[in-house]
């Protein structure tokens, strides 16, 4: 269970994040919503170690990991798939997938041949593109790289921002196809998205922010919840 | 026709080879120094002390008995907690400052004043010379070659092989290379960055012992000798891009047979300006170095 309590960020003398609560269990998806500039990524960037917080606590199964670098969070069982999707240019498709293998805990040559293999099957399109660098993807399939990275650790809980950003619709559904399969797999994900609808579809319960502080929160399947939600943060 | 081939024969091949053995070793200097400004944007000024720390250890090991195959191993294996202890120690302590360029810049070369100067305390200024571990030298139609220099030349080209298959073909160098490109996504797939950033530095550093063992035998060992190649190793690393192991490599080779061959033509002390004129050029027309830096497409 994730659980972040009473979160403060600054950047210098700004208060991006103003004591933000939220809760989250293993097989959820939980949205977070809000217009652009409230603190959606910078809460994303705050619970993956990128920023540290000024104040409150973040916790993964009671566990906080508060002051930890990325790389001991990641060992957490936390997985990242930022905004931009940041794909190594340098490295191939499978030297970028298999970056992702560092989070497994119990590790072996044949479980690394194992999970790989799984993912290949999984997304055809990358095994074909294997040696490819990874930046000679399209936006989708560097998407498709982006989230099969951080699936091929298990981790416990994945943070994905803005993942349809700029793809066409047919890739977007494929997206949150593949956001249902991490649900159904028991981790805990954590949505920031643009489309409401699709983002709205696949999460089980959402958090509306506003200027770093969340205003609403509620579950996916109240349709009077839906319209508050769509109250708080329409433009 | 006769006097065409004498050209070739006295001259001009002798002249290449010469500069293809002062390329190696001006490789082997600058593959250090590429590799951690490539990864950590540091700008090691100290990279030529630890090159003259590899040849003076080299030196007092070898006078204590140890012989020369043995250094090879060993003086490398000294200098990688060397790296380590400096890297974690000083460069991450001013890391994560606004002004890291400069700041990094300044402390190494402060670093290095440091570790010129206690070499001159303890080995005392005077320049002294390992014997060749390769004596003698061969005849190939008719060029003279002396056999520590082809040794040079081969080793230095397996140890650049070498370097470039870890860096570009293992999973270690993958790291790296992610590392180098994009720290916070790297960590957050569970790459230990801070780890990663030390260990290469300590890298970089156990190259520029190795090839103090490699090259002092050939240009003798002081205290100040780390300037001499370090020069050359910066115009190297910044022609052929910051970074990129293949430019260190082809710059490495082809601005040291400029400095060799220009001095068939024009006066040899007309050498090294010119290179450095080359250095100035690339700055210029393409700050980035004619290849790209390390772990960037």
């Amino acid at each position: 269970m994730l659980k972040i309590d009473d979160l403060h960020v600054h950047y210098g003398l700004s208060h991006v994040i103003q004591g933000i609560s939220l809760e989250a269990k293993p097989g959820e998806v939980v949205g977070i919503f809000g217009r652009n500039g409230v603190g959606k990524t910078t809460l994303m960037k705050t619970v993956a170690g990128w920023v540290q917080p000024s104040g409150g606590t973040i916790a993964l199964d009671g566990q906080s990991f508060n002051g930890l670098t990325p790389d001991r969070i990641c060992r957490h069982g936390v997985g990242f798939v930022p905004e931009d999707r940041r794909i190594f240019p340098g490295l191939s498709v499978e030297e970028n997938l298999k970056l992702g293998l560092m989070q497994r805990r119990k590790r072996s040559a044949a479980s690394d041949r194992a999970a790989v293999q799984g993912i290949y099957d999984r997304f055809p399109r990358l095994a074909e593109r294997r040696r490819q660098a990874g930046t000679t993807l399209s936006g989708g399939e560097q998407q498709m790289l982006a989230m099969a990275r951080v699936m091929i650790g298990a981790p416990r809980l994945v943070l994905i921002d803005e993942p349809s950003e700029g793809l066409a619709p047919m890739i977007v559904a494929d997206i949150f196809a593949i956001i249902s399969e991490m649900k159904a797999a028991g981790m805990i994900v954590l949505l920031v998205e643009q489309n409401l609808a699709g983002a709205l579809a696949v999460s089980d319960r959402f958090y509306a922010i506003e200027r770093g502080a969340v205003v609403l929160a509620g579950r996916t399947d109240s349709s009077a919840a839906r319209e508050e939600l769509m109250r708080a943060i329409a433009v | 026709m006769t006097s065409a081939l004498e050209f070739i024969q006295f001259v001009l091949a002798p002249q290449m080879i010469t500069g293809l053995s002062l390329g190696v070793a001006v490789v082997l200097v600058a593959l250090g120094l590429t590799i951690i400004f490539g990864l950590l944007d540091v700008i090691n000024m100290a990279h030529g002390e630890f090159y003259a720390i590899g040849a003076y250890l080299a030196l007092a090991l070898g006078a204590a008995g140890i012989n020369f195959w043995l250094l090879i191993v060993i003086v490398p294996l000294i200098m990688i907690p060397l790296g380590y202890v400096v890297e974690r120690g000083l460069i991450q302590r001013v890391f994560n400052k606004p002004d890291r360029h400069v700041t990094t810049l300044l402390l190494t070369f402060g670093l290095s004043l440091v570790l010129e100067e206690t070499l001159k305390v303890i080995f005392g200024p005077n320049t002294q010379r390992p014997p060749t571990p390769i004596p003698g030298a061969i005849d190939a139609f008719g060029i003279i070659m002396p056999n520590y220099r082809l040794f040079l030349i081969l080793l230095g080209f397996s140890i650049i092989i070498a370097v470039a298959l870890i860096v570009n073909r293992t999973a270690l160098g993958a790291m790296v290379r992610a590392a180098a490109f994009d720290r916070n996504m790297a960590a957050s797939l569970g790459v230990p960055a801070s780890r990663i950033y030390a260990g290469t530095f300590a890298f970089g550093v156990a190259l520029a012992g190795l090839a103090g063992v490699l090259l002092a035998p050939v240009f003798s060992v002081f205290p100040t000798m780390g300037h001499d190649f370090i020069f050359m190793a910066f115009t190297v690393v910044i022609v052929g891009g910051m970074g990129s192991i293949g430019g260190t490599v082809i710059a490495g080779l082809v601005l040291t047979q400029v400095q060799v061959l220009s001095s068939l033509v024009v006066s040899p002390v007309w050498s090294d300006p010119i290179v450095f004129s080359i250095m100035v050029l690339v700055l210029v027309l393409r700050p980035q170095g004619l290849f790209g830096r390390m772990g960037h497409a």
